[in-house]
């Protein structure tokens, strides 16, 4: 990135190629629909060409990314707030890998709807924090970097967001 | 290690960010603890259940539209080259500066500039001060090297120079007694009628205000024997209202070579200077110009 900042703007292919998957998963995921993520993942990537100068290369490139993708994200949600926050668990469960046997599969792929519904339902400040620990897989120091906010604090929010997950993920299968 | 700080570590712990004394402090717990093993095994069910939820694949027009975007990112800033002041006013532009934030840096750019300028200004009247004293000195100068010129010039043999050293005597902003006694010796003992005249003429307007050169005027009157400077003469004292010249001009009347037309001037003017102020002044436009008031006699009288 720092290459990129230095003039070097075609680096960012680069870059997109190896953090473009993990960004769409992570809009992907607060969102709770595929529609819309591509048009969000290419304003990430046009916002960090174009505020390329505000990347200070002391915080890891991931941190910077995904502090730029809660901003457009924010945006997105303001923009679009008359648009309710929805997830069609039939359209999740098309996209479960095949030739999962029968029983097991079918199981499991209820845990996962019904999880990913809990999720959900989570007020956005702990649905993203688990999203990005368990799905983006950043530790408690980047995530702090990314919220802006310490590492204590972090440690603290995951642990209450996953009670209040595994709460509602158990009403939910009750 | 209690059941309280246990379950708080518990998605630390999945996640592996646990220190290793933390972690075998940890283990140490869920080997006596059934209870915190059970609630490991509900979150580590909810951490990996979490963990498997597919994420579909971006679209698959992703990857072109992003070198389409990037590609039209470069054109836009080869065309637009950073440094130019369009440039930086886009790059400001693009900021994400909150507005009231801009507003207030607007106007502290504003006062500033108000400052400077307010500052720059007043810095600037004291060398313009000191430019006008300057220049002050210079004329001051000037005038004294008029002066000195006019000393030296007003006993050159040549009329010419003579006449040029009386003309400077318009440009002295105050001439000094010496140069009034030097103009009135010229008046008196110069040879040439024409530099009589001309010192007449540069003596007049100074009489207005110099009781000396009025006197030294009224002395005159009896030392000249040109017809021209004696009508002049009594042209001035009229222009004057010197009464005092009354005498003189009498004394003059009597002379027995005097000319017929400067006696009839002679008498037009002791006429005039009896009766009181002129109706009509005989005198040309350029005395009229400095008639000032009658100065009374008797301050002409007590110097």
């Amino acid at each position: 990135m720092l290459r990129v900042k230095a003039g070097d703007v075609d680096r960012m292919g680069l870059l997109f190629e190896r953090y473009h998957r993990p960004l769409f998963g992570f809009l992907y995921h607060m969102l709770g629909r595929a529609a819309s993520c591509d048009d969000l993942v290419q304003t990430v990537f046009y916002r960090m060409l174009k505020y390329r100068h505000t990347f200070t290369g002391d915080g890891e490139f991931r941190t910077w990314m995904y502090h730029l993708a809660r901003n457009v994200l924010a945006d997105f949600i303001k923009k679009n707030r008359h648009a309710a926050h929805h997830t069609d668990v039939a359209d999740l469960a098309e996209h479960l890998p095949g030739g999962i046997n029968a029983d097991a599969g079918l199981e499991q792929a209820q845990d996962v709807a019904q999880l990913h519904q809990a999720l959900n339902r989570l007020r956005p400040e702990d649905r993203e924090i688990l999203v990005l620990s368990r799905f983006q897989e950043l530790k408690y120091a980047e995530i702090a970097r990314v919220l802006g906010t310490t590492e204590g604090a972090v440690k603290v929010r995951v642990h209450r967001a996953m009670n209040e997950l595994k709460t509602t993920f158990l009403r939910i299968e009750n | 290690m209690n059941c309280e700080e246990t379950k708080e570590q518990l998605v630390d712990y999945l996640s592996r960010q646990l220190s290793a004394p933390e972690h075998e402090a940890l283990a140490a717990h869920l080997a006596e603890c059934a209870e915190c093993r059970d609630e490991l095994q509900a979150v580590e069910r909810v951490w990996h259940t979490l963990g498997q939820a597919p994420v579909p694949e971006p679209g698959p027009q992703a990857r072109p539209e992003f070198y389409a975007m990037l590609a039209s990112f470069k054109e836009e800033l080869e065309t637009s080259p950073d440094y130019s002041l369009r440039g930086v006013l886009a790059w400001l532009r693009a900021l994400p500066i909150p507005r009231p934030a801009l507003r207030l840096a607007y106007s502290l750019c504003l006062l500033g500039v108000g400052l400077l300028g307010g500052y720059w200004l007043n810095s600037s009247t004291k060398p313009a001060a000191a430019d006008q004293q300057q220049l002050a000195v210079l004329a001051a100068q000037v005038g004294e090297m008029r002066q000195v010129m006019l000393l030296s010039l007003i006993d050159n043999p040549s009329a010419t120079e003579r006449l040029r050293a009386v003309g400077y005597t318009k440009e002295l902003p105050d001439p000094n007694a010496k140069v009034v006694n030097a103009l009135l010796s010229t008046l008196n003992h110069d040879d040439n009628v024409n530099v009589r005249l001309a010192t007449l003429e540069a003596l007049t307007p100074l009489a207005q205000a110099d009781a000396t050169v009025r006197l030294g005027l009224v002395h005159a009157l009896a030392q000249q024997e040109s017809p021209l400077v004696q009508a002049a003469l009594a042209d001035a004292m009229v222009q004057l209202q010197e009464r005092r010249s009354v005498q003189p001009l009498r004394r003059l009347l009597k002379q027995a070579n005097l000319d017929d037309m400067v006696k009839s001037k002679i008498e037009q003017s002791i006429q005039t200077l009896s009766d009181g102020p002129p109706a009509a002044p005989a005198t040309p436009q350029r005395h009229d110009q400095t008639q000032l008031s009658p100065q009374p006699a008797g301050a002409a009288l007590a110097v």
